[in-house]
């Protein structure tokens, strides 16, 4: 496997992907998130997968997401993570920010 | 940051060690789930395994990681701070024992101090919008405008002013200001209950329609009062209190299709008031009200000619946004038009209003401020003792300090340590503090005069145990900061290059010393302010009434002006009752007087003949040829009032001695001749001896007795009935109300007490100043005297090297006593001149309770530096004479 140059990752940004990828879909367990992300952007989390859980735990305490226990298709117990009503405002807050910066950075580069 | 969040946060510490192992566990799937996949993709199985690990990352890093998002370590390590500085504190059992006494002690007399003063001055009215509700009065002046001596100030000014309840005409003119959304007038009313049970006279108050409603009270059961029930002649109707429905109705659901008999007369019940309902006078006395009826005036009453009537109290409610002050100026207005329009009733009544709230604890408001300043002093003395004590302590500590931080203990975590220490302290002193204060609230209730309103209301809620919480909380935190400090200041080299036994601690000696001149100072401060009461106490019981009370009943009956118009029809029917209670069984004498002693009276302006130019101001009496031999008033010189001196006769006086001093300059005043203005000439034909018509604390005045047979002399209303029994005068209470009932069966009888209640009960608010305040100096003065024991104990102890030096070296034991002492001394010393300059300066406050005693009186003052010398110096004499004990070789031993 072979690793492309790696860019300074904005920080929030993991928490962004995690809310992005449970937004959609059934409530899911670490790996799958960790899976999830990997396959939007392998950048994130290529520094070390397991940074991912501290992350959970720091969402959680903020009331983004909450986590159930369940069984894995194969009955392995698991946490099922799912987003609450804050953790969509939340997201909704960050993407509109990132937009902002986004748009701002853009008009930066158009005028350079 | 969210509440929601802090609440995780909270749970998140109680369920820490699962959360970390739930953690674990989604740890161990991700990397067994990462290594199934990595083998699927073709490599071998350890080689997957270790592949997984290496990208998961660091394990325990991440768990501490997680950790720290959930704040645990500062959580941890508060709890080992908290249970090192517990584990310290049971190792020092005298320290701890002591500081948490001292604590307890200081905050367990504040919190039932503070509870006693919360429930009778701070905590608002049992009403709707209590803030807006004033009480109103009028106020009378000098009797006469003459009433300016020759040079033209008035004699008495403002001071003169006598406050008196309101004449309902009167008060349908304050009504008309626009300040007030309401004026409501109550009345006590007692009524005779018929027919239901045993007949029972109920205390009952008559009320302006709009009383409740005012108040903001609705009854549960029925409604209030219609305007058009509250005029003369209309239907009787009733509302009945809680206690009235329950006890004498059986709670009947059908209450408002009863009527009830009142004094003979059927009155509709049309509503129940809620549990707990207080009128406004119930606040200051806390008597049983069971019923209340519409006041409904006569309307001669409300008629200019009834202006003269003061008979009703009056609370009212201010619109919104307007001030007392506002209201009190409209007032002023309304007096003063209303003096010129009806100058013979009206010219010298004023108008005054006051907060309600204020206004009930007028009379207590002064003790209460110096019960709390003593309070206070008694926290401030046990926060200094406890500073004291830490500081002690954190000497002791100081070699265990500097080898800590040699070995690289950080200063932060001593000063946190050392904090933790005074906040175990001060928690537990709170909690103890607590359970004292609760024990000392209920004993100060049981041991208040029930003169001091609301008291009955004293408790603990959270008001007072927030604020006792407070002042422990801020009392660890200030005082823990102190040996904190000193804590952190540890110098690790310079103690370590000394013994652990060093005097290294010598630069907060000063700290120490000026702590307790402190403590003695506050202390001295409390000693003389008991000092004060206690002289003033046993000056006022030492006090010659200069009548005799005991065996004599005292009875208001108030005679209705319109029954009784004139001064001719009272004096006939308190002639007749005089004649009937004279000859029942068990009487020794009985008498009627306008006012007796101890129950107020008024005074009125005179000359005598002799000084036509001046006014003089004595007290007046008009009182029944009885009265002397009723009261035990003696006769001095010339003659008493006699059954003679009627209308026709010639008009007679008896005066006081002290009218013979004051007035003639002890000159002989029979025969002499005074009058009134505007009335005829009076001539003196006896004298008696003085006496405090106010009381033992009152003044001593010149007062002058007149036959109430001449009425027109002073045409005041007579209402007062005394009976000196042989006995026990209380037996007389029911023959004596029968009496009044075989003339006017529908006349009231009021106020029944013996002069020794009144007496009693007088003395009875300055007995409970007395004994708090000397509670309060004792607990002080033990608190100092711990202090001084703890400081010298510990010097003894630190300088335990350099005694068995002298003692070696052949110091007697005197000699090393007297060291220690001086050592103390000065301290002391500095600490008695703070003390008695504070004393003084406070001292201005008790100004109001004191009976003569001055506030300067030097055998107080003596007497309480002499009392905290003593105590002091015993306290100093233990560990200085463990010092002159020493034994030189164990001594030098320790070095």
């Amino acid at each position: 496997m072979m690793r492309g140059e790696r860019d300074e990752i904005p920080p929030g940004t993991l928490e962004m992907l995690i809310l992005t990828t449970l937004a959609t879909g059934p409530a899911r367990h670490g790996f799958e998130i960790a899976e999830s992300i990997l396959s939007i952007s392998d950048d994130v989390l290529q520094v070390e997968e397991g940074s991912l859980y501290p992350a959970l735990q720091r969402m959680l305490l903020k009331g983004w997401i909450q986590g159930d226990w369940g069984k894995t298709p194969e009955n392995r117990r698991a946490r099922f993570y799912r987003m609450t009503a804050e953790g969509r405002r939340q997201l909704g807050r960050e993407v509109e920010r990132y937009r902002r910066v986004a748009r701002a950075i853009a008009r930066v580069l158009a005028t350079a | 940051m969210r509440f929601s969040e802090y609440w995780r946060r909270l749970a998140g510490i109680f369920g820490r060690d699962q959360a970390a192992s739930e953690l674990e566990e989604e740890m161990r799937l991700h990397l067994e789930l990462r290594a199934r996949q990595l083998r699927q993709q073709g490599l071998a199985a350890d080689e997957a395994g270790y592949a997984a690990r290496r990208r998961f990352g660091n394990r325990t890093a991440l768990h501490d990681a997680s950790a720290r998002v959930w704040g645990w370590a500062s959580w941890e390590r508060l709890l080992s701070d908290f249970r090192q500085a517990f584990r310290g504190l049971l190792k020092a059992p005298g320290f701890t024992s002591v500081a948490v006494a001292t604590l307890t002690v200081g905050l367990g007399m504040n919190v039932a101090v503070f509870s006693l003063v919360h429930a009778v001055m701070l905590q608002s009215l049992p009403y709707a919008e209590p803030g807006r509700l004033v009480s109103l009065w009028e106020e009378s002046f000098l009797e006469q405008p003459s009433q300016f001596n020759t040079s033209g100030s008035p004699l008495g000014g403002a001071a003169a002013a006598q406050r008196t309840t309101v004449s309902p005409a009167n008060l349908a003119d304050y009504a008309r200001s626009r300040k007030f959304a309401g004026l409501a007038s109550f009345d006590l009313a007692a009524k005779n209950l018929t027919l239901l049970g045993a007949p029972e006279r109920l205390q009952g108050e008559a009320v302006s329609a709009n009383f409740l409603d005012l108040l903001g009270v609705k009854p549960v059961l029925g409604r209030s009062f219609l305007a058009e029930e509250d005029r003369e002649g209309a239907a009787h109707v009733v509302i009945v209190t809680d206690y009235f429905w329950r006890q004498r109705l059986g709670s009947a659901t059908d209450v408002l299709a009863r009527s009830i008999m009142l004094d003979a007369q059927p009155y509709q019940v049309v509503g129940v008031l809620p549990a707990g309902f207080q009128s406004p006078y119930q606040l200051t006395d806390p008597e049983r009200v069971e019923f209340y009826v519409p006041a409904a005036y006569p309307k001669e009453l409300l008629s200019n000619n009834g202006r003269g009537d003061h008979e009703v109290n009056v609370v009212a409610r201010l619109r919104p946004d307007v001030t007392v002050q506002q209201a009190e100026a409209d007032l002023a207005v309304i007096s003063a038009r209303l003096g010129k329009q009806f100058p013979s009733s009206n010219w010298h009544i004023r108008a005054s209003i006051a907060p309600l709230r204020d206004d009930i604890v007028r009379n207590v408001r002064q003790s209460l401020w110096i019960l709390l300043g003593a309070s206070a002093l008694i926290v401030l003395i046990a926060c200094v003792n406890l500073a004291n004590l830490l500081l002690v302590r954190a000497t002791r500590r100081q070699h265990e300090s500097s080898v800590r931080m040699a070995l690289g203990g950080g200063r932060s975590s001593l000063v946190r340590q050392s904090l933790a220490e005074s906040l175990t302290l001060a928690g537990a002193g709170c909690a103890t503090g607590l359970a004292l204060g609760f024990v000392l609230m209920r004993l100060l209730v049981w041991l208040a005069p029930q003169s001091i309103p609301r008291i009955q209301n004293v408790a603990m809620d959270w008001q007072v145990f927030a604020a006792a919480a407070a002042v422990a909380l801020v009392t660890g935190l200030v005082f823990g900061m102190v040996p904190a400090w000193h804590a952190s200041q540890a110098q690790p080299a310079e103690a370590l290059k000394t013994s652990a036994r060093s005097t290294a601690a010598r630069a907060q000696a000063h700290w120490r010393a000026a702590l307790t001149a402190a403590e003695i100072a506050l202390s001295l401060i409390l000693l003389v302010g008991a000092g004060l009461l206690l002289r003033s106490f046993a000056r006022a019981m030492g006090v010659d009434l200069g009548f005799q009370p005991e065996r004599v009943l005292a009875l208001n009956v108030n005679l209705p002006e319109l029954r009784y118009p004139g001064t001719d029809q009272r004096l006939t029917f308190f002639e007749e009752l005089e004649r009937r209670v004279a000859a029942l069984p068990g009487v020794q004498a009985a008498a009627f007087a306008n006012r007796l002693p101890l129950r107020g009276g008024w005074s009125s302006g005179m000359n005598l003949e002799s000084s036509p130019e001046v006014m003089l101001e004595p007290d007046f009496q008009a009182v029944s040829p009885g009265y002397f031999a009723t009261l035990g008033i003696g006769l001095e010189r010339g003659r008493l009032l006699a059954r003679g001196d009627r209308k026709g006769q010639p008009n007679v006086a008896v005066v006081n001695r002290e009218f013979a001093r004051r007035y003639l300059q002890g000159a002989d005043p029979i025969g002499r001749r005074f009058r009134r203005e505007g009335e005829a000439w009076v001539t003196i034909v006896g004298v008696v001896n003085d006496i405090r018509r106010a009381g033992k604390t009152g003044r001593l005045n010149p007062q002058v007795y007149l036959p109430a047979a001449q009425t027109d002399l002073y045409p005041v209303r007579l209402a007062d009935f005394a009976v000196r029994a042989h006995g026990d005068p209380r037996q007389l209470v029911n023959a004596v109300q029968r009496s009044v009932w075989a003339i006017d069966k529908d006349q009231p009888v009021t106020n029944i007490r013996t002069l020794e209640e009144i007496i009693g009960r007088s003395l009875a608010e300055r007995r409970f100043e007395m004994a708090l305040l000397i509670a309060f100096a004792s607990v002080a003065v033990l608190l100092a005297m711990i202090g001084i024991f703890g400081v010298l104990s510990y010097i003894v102890n630190q300088r335990m090297g350099e005694l068995g030096i002298r003692v070696a070296l052949g110091a007697s034991p005197p000699r090393i006593v007297g060291m220690v002492l001086r050592q103390a001394g000065w301290w002391i010393a500095v600490g008695t001149g703070l003390g008695l300059g504070g004393a003084f300066a406070l001292a201005r406050y008790l100004e109001s309770l004191l009976f003569e005693v001055h506030r300067g009186d030097p055998w107080t003052y003596a007497a309480a530096v002499a009392l905290l010398l003593a105590v002091s110096l015993t306290a100093a004499l233990i560990p200085a004479r463990r010092g002159a004990r020493v034994d030189p070789m164990a001594a030098l031993r320790y070095e």
